[in-house]
């Protein structure tokens, strides 16, 4: 009997704990792992994100001079993994959670990068952006001097690999 | 005294002929290669002379490699800290090996499911039932064998029949009461069949596995290193730290990857956290079972700030996040720690009054003494593990037998009782909560300072690494073989529930149908940790469509009688 | 005339309140479950939804289909034959043990269409409500029975007279605790609500029902829960005694809403018993409620 009564005191001297939600907001706290988004800005389409993420849910693929990164977070699981492996900080996880929408469409972000065709066998190889942030921010102090890029930067790694073979064939057969 | 080297020399002293090679990659692990036809001898001598205990059976496909099966039995001798893998070579144009149920009745399950993944069939074995694939999969295809692709879809099959066996002597005049395969209380997916006379129950059969997706197979063939732990973190919705850690901790085995100690500790409590969180959960769901719906929402009330605090350390309530091979991905500020002290210590004061009140209820004390009960010779022979087994009398406690993490450096007692009922399981529990807030206390005290992450390199191929880890249900084993291109070759999982669900026909014997969801939810089970449920589902999900009459008529089709 | 129009009001009041007294319940229980729980209003609602809920026909029976409106009827008829306000509304010679009869037919009802319709948990269930029904029906006779034989009378209107006019007698106390504690298990509450809605065995001898039916079993199960809780307080607990009738009426109606909030505290502070101690525990109750018979019966 004492043991009821000492239960019925736990239970009323708790209170009301249910809250609200959803007839009043209730956010996550900070760094909650929501919804992932891409900021187009800064997205340089270098696909780690793509190959990072356990449910495979971000493809990327080049078709008409342009490369599309499209994040489907339909099927996502929230792991920040994508967030993580960035290197630019365009990908990142809001802290948004309330994704219901009876609209499939709702669940993707693409992007579309301009890509950068090889000068000798015209297949796409790296995205414009990309390739300006190697020439802007990677440049080595020799490039300096130089007027313009060297030739080898507008191939893609196939042909850069057969003109380097081909460069060392000249050199050898010069000697 | 027996030792590694003690095991070493009686098996080479016992079975000279019978034992093909052995290696010893770390001072707590023993792999030995014998030949198939001995196996039965040599698991005599290790489960009977050496009392180990078996851990999980794994079936790995090396055709492509050599052209056998491996079929690998993990033994653990829990008061010398040694784990054994006893592996035998199956010639694939023969998938055989004799059964060793006989022997070790835990090896049931196992053996079964490893004729329906991998295919090589236990000659001998009591039961030799369908356990793991669905009802309708052919009989043919084998899930596991690396011809087979992971998205691979059967023929659709109309009439199926769940493999349930016939009533025997005693059960013929018994009424069959079904209950399943969406299980009403527990709110789950299992298929419990009781042979039932009047009020009381004389046998009992089991069909689960409807949450089994086949994880390991996506492993196998499409996910690398770092994505599986956010897939292990899945297999269980309690408990899924556990695995995640279990994981990771069988990979930086396999690879020789040193941990920081900051991130051991980091894991160690979080896990001690989940403990909390799980037992509390329980506690709830057990009084939920018996009609106390008010236990259920005082103690869940209870535990709410241990997610709160969670979901602030981790970015989730549930779904940590936080391990990688190697480490973990975020840290415990100073802050946080702060906080998980006074959340604890509000938290330790309404466990203790929750747990003084069900104490004294003489109410509940009725429903559960006496229930459920499973002797200590079952208990051994079946191999259970955790609150199940310590609660008739077994002395195991991963966390003391094979210290993982920072569990070599803390003082802790693990909880024992005699009593063999729920009563005792549900003490244990209720005393396990409470060495966890001290657990939490301690580490908290003396986290090292450092480093989060290891830099992992590249993973050797043909490695086996070997994680346990005590989770709130019992160990949690997982096993790993790496493979060549750093992706791994072969992934098993024995989660904590798998050995109890065999108990379960045991403590049933004698009992009312009353007692029947307790007794099933006092082995705290995890239906999804055993049968290894995945969020990514290809696949829509199938509608299953019974001709029974019980339970199903909500499913029915309307006929007749439109209005 | 009084008469009839208590009959009346009865049978409205019974039928409109019912799901507000549930209501009140539910509020209770989940104040002590520590959370805001629904609007007092709520059951209004899910009984609307289930009357409008197609009817899945899954069983094709005669008795499947016609035991809710018996149940219903039942309870109803019931209600004329309760007290209300001290006026007993459709009264004669030896109504009590009509009274007794017809509150019978309820759980009968539930049992019969419960075996119509063919689950294997509707048989447990049924099962149970009969043993229940065994050793708990007596308890109620047998404290009736008391209370006439204090009264002299078989008719409802002198017996609930008598403990305002008699003196304070030992055996309607020790009748009326029994009463009590068999209204628990009457009311299908926990710690004796095995037969009927447990979860265990999927609502038991309800399986089957859905739409309309269901919502008739489910509307007279609340009824019943008033009609009880009115005849416990009428019968049993009479005091004060004051002159008008709608103020009796009104004053009664609060002595109700507290057994209620008293049923729902017992209701969440228990766990629910097995049925063999469930029973072991109302042969106790029925050893008391003889004692009681035997004090009426030596004039105490």
């Amino acid at each position: 009997m004492i043991s009821k009564i000492k239960e019925a005191l736990i239970c009323l001297r708790a209170g009301r704990v249910t809250f609200r939600y959803p007839l009043a907001p209730k956010p996550a706290p900070k760094r909650f792992r929501g919804r992932p988004t891409i900021d187009g800005s800064k997205c340089l389409g270098c696909g780690a994100c793509a190959a990072v993420c356990p449910p495979r849910l971000i493809s990327m693929h080049d078709q008409d001079g342009r490369r599309t990164v499209e994040l489907n977070y339909s099927r996502c699981t929230y792991c920040a993994r994508c967030q993580e492996i960035c290197p630019v900080g365009a990908m990142t996880c809001t802290e948004d959670f309330e994704l219901a929408t009876n609209n499939r469409e709702n669940l993707s972000v693409a992007v579309e990068l301009e890509t950068v065709p090889c000068r000798d066998c015209s297949a796409p190889f790296m995205t414009q952006r990309m390739l300006k942030k190697m020439i802007d921010e990677f440049r080595p102090p020799w490039m300096e001097k130089m007027l313009q890029t060297p030739e080898w930067f507008w191939l893609c790694p196939d042909c850069r690999l057969n003109s380097t073979g081909l460069n060392m064939e000249r050199n050898i057969k010069n000697e | 005294m027996t030792t590694a080297e003690g095991v070493l020399s009686g098996m080479k002293e016992r079975f000279p002929v019978a034992l093909l090679k052995w290696e010893q990659p770390r001072a707590d692990r023993l792999y030995f290669t014998v030949k198939r036809e001995e196996i039965q001898p040599v698991t005599d001598y290790l489960f009977n002379t050496l009392h180990a205990r078996l851990m999980m059976s794994i079936g790995t496909d090396k055709t492509p490699i050599d052209g056998n099966y491996e079929v690998s039995y993990m033994y653990s001798l829990d008061h010398q800290n040694l784990i054994i893998l006893v592996k035998e070579l199956v010639p694939s144009t023969d998938p055989t090996v004799p059964s060793v149920t006989n022997i070790v009745p835990g090896a049931n399950w196992h053996e079964r499911e490893v004729y329906d993944l991998l295919g090589v069939k236990a000659d001998g074995h009591p039961d030799p039932r369908r356990l793991v694939v669905s009802d309708d999969w052919p009989e043919d295809v084998f899930p596991l064998r690396k011809e087979v692709p992971y998205n691979f879809k059967p023929p659709i099959v109309r009439e199926v029949k769940p493999p349930l066996r016939e009533p025997n002597e005693n059960e013929k005049r018994a009424t069959i009461l079904s209950i399943g395969p969406f299980f009403p209380t527990l709110e789950e997916a299992a298929y419990f069949r009781l042979f039932v006379e009047g009020e009381q129950i004389v046998g009992s059969d089991y069909r689960g596995f409807f949450a089994h997706r086949g994880i390991e197979k996506l492993t196998d063939t499409v996910l690398d290193y770092n994505q599986i732990p956010f897939m292990a973190e899945r297999i269980c919705g309690i408990c899924g730290f556990v695995h995640s850690a279990c994981y990771c901790m069988a990979v930086e085995q396999a690879a020789g990857i040193e941990v920081p100690p900051r991130a051991k500790y980091i894991r160690s409590i979080m896990m001690e956290l989940e403990r909390v969180h799980s037992h509390l959960l329980w506690l709830g769901l057990a009084g939920h079972y018996l009609g106390f719906d008010t236990v259920l929402m005082q103690s869940w009330r209870i535990r709410e700030p241990v997610m709160w605090l969670v979901e602030e350390i981790t970015g989730n309530r549930k779904t940590y996040g936080l391990n990688l091979p190697g480490g973990v991905r975020r840290d415990l500020t100073p802050e946080l720690c702060d906080k998980t002290l006074k959340t604890l210590e509000k938290m330790e004061k309404e466990t203790h009054e929750l747990v003084d009140a069900a104490v004294e209820d003489h109410t509940l004390k009725m429903r559960l003494e006496n229930v459920g009960r499973l002797s200590p010779e079952d208990a051994r022979q079946i191999c259970v593990v955790g609150p199940t087994a310590r609660g008739s009398g077994v002395d195991i406690d991963t966390r003391k037998d094979h210290p993982y993490f920072a569990f070599p450096e803390l003082k802790f007692k693990s909880a024992l009782q005699q009593g063999c009922d729920i009563w005792a399981r549900t003490l244990i529990r209720a005393e396990e909560t409470f060495t966890s807030f001290d657990l939490i206390r301690q580490m908290i005290a003396i986290l090292p300072p450092g480093e989060l992450m290891a830099q992992v390199g590249n993973i050797p191929p043909w490695r086996e690494g070997i994680g346990a880890a005590e989770a709130p249900r019992g160990e949690c084993a997982h096993y790993i073989q790496t493979g060549l291109n750093n992706r791994p070759y072969r992934w098993r999982v024995r989660a904590s529930t798998y050995p109890q669900l065999q108990a379960v026909p045991r403590m049933l014997e004698g009992m009312q149908v009353a007692d029947f969801p307790i007794i099933v939810g006092s082995i705290d089970p995890c239906f999804s940790c055993t049968e290894r449920v995945i969020t990514v589902d290809r696949r829509t999900k199938k509608r299953r469509i019974y001709t029974r009459k019980d339970l199903l008529a909500m499913s029915r089709q309307k006929n007749q009688g439109m209005r | 005339m009084t008469s009839v129009a208590v009959g009346v009001f009865n049978i409205v009041f019974v039928l409109l309140a019912a799901p507000l007294f549930d209501g009140v319940m539910r509020q209770v229980k989940a104040r002590i479950h520590s959370r805001r729980g629904p609007s007092i209003l709520q059951t209004y609602f899910d009984l609307g939804k289930l009357m409008v809920k197609e009817d899945q026909l899954a069983v094709n029976n005669f008795i499947f289909s016609v035991t809710p409106i018996i149940c219903l009827g039942s309870v109803l008829l019931a209600a004329l034959f309760v007290p209300m306000g001290g006026v007993v509304p459709l009264g004669f010679a030896g109504d009590t043990l009509v009274l007794v009869y017809v509150l019978t037919m309820g759980p009968i009802c539930l049992c019969l269409g419960g075996m119509a319709s063919g689950s294997p948990y509707a048989y447990v269930g049924v099962n149970r409500e009969i043993m229940m029904l065994m050793v708990v029906e007596p308890v109620m006779a047998i404290s009736l029975i008391a209370s006439a034989i204090k009264a002299h009378s078989l008719m409802l209107a002198d017996c609930i007279r008598q403990p305002l006019t008699g003196a304070p007698s030992f055996s309607l106390a020790i009748c009326a605790v029994a009463f009590f504690l068999a209204l628990q298990s009457v009311l299908a509450k926990v710690p004796f609500d095995l037969p009927e809605a447990e979860q265990e065995i999927m609502e038991g001898p309800l399986i089957e029902y859905s739409g309309r039916k269901l919502a008739m079993l489910k509307w007279s199960f609340y009824c019943k829960q008033i009609v009880l809780l009115t005849l416990f307080m009428e019968w049993f607990v009479p005091w004060p005694a004051v002159g008008s009738l709608p103020l009796r009426i009104v004053l009664t109606l609060v002595k109700v809403l507290a057994g209620a909030v008293l049923v729902e505290v017992i209701a969440q502070v228990f766990p629910r018993l097995k049925i063999a101690q469930s029973m072991r525990y109302f042969v106790s109750v029925i050893a008391v409620a003889l004692t009681g018979l035997m004090l009426a019966v030596m004039g105490l």
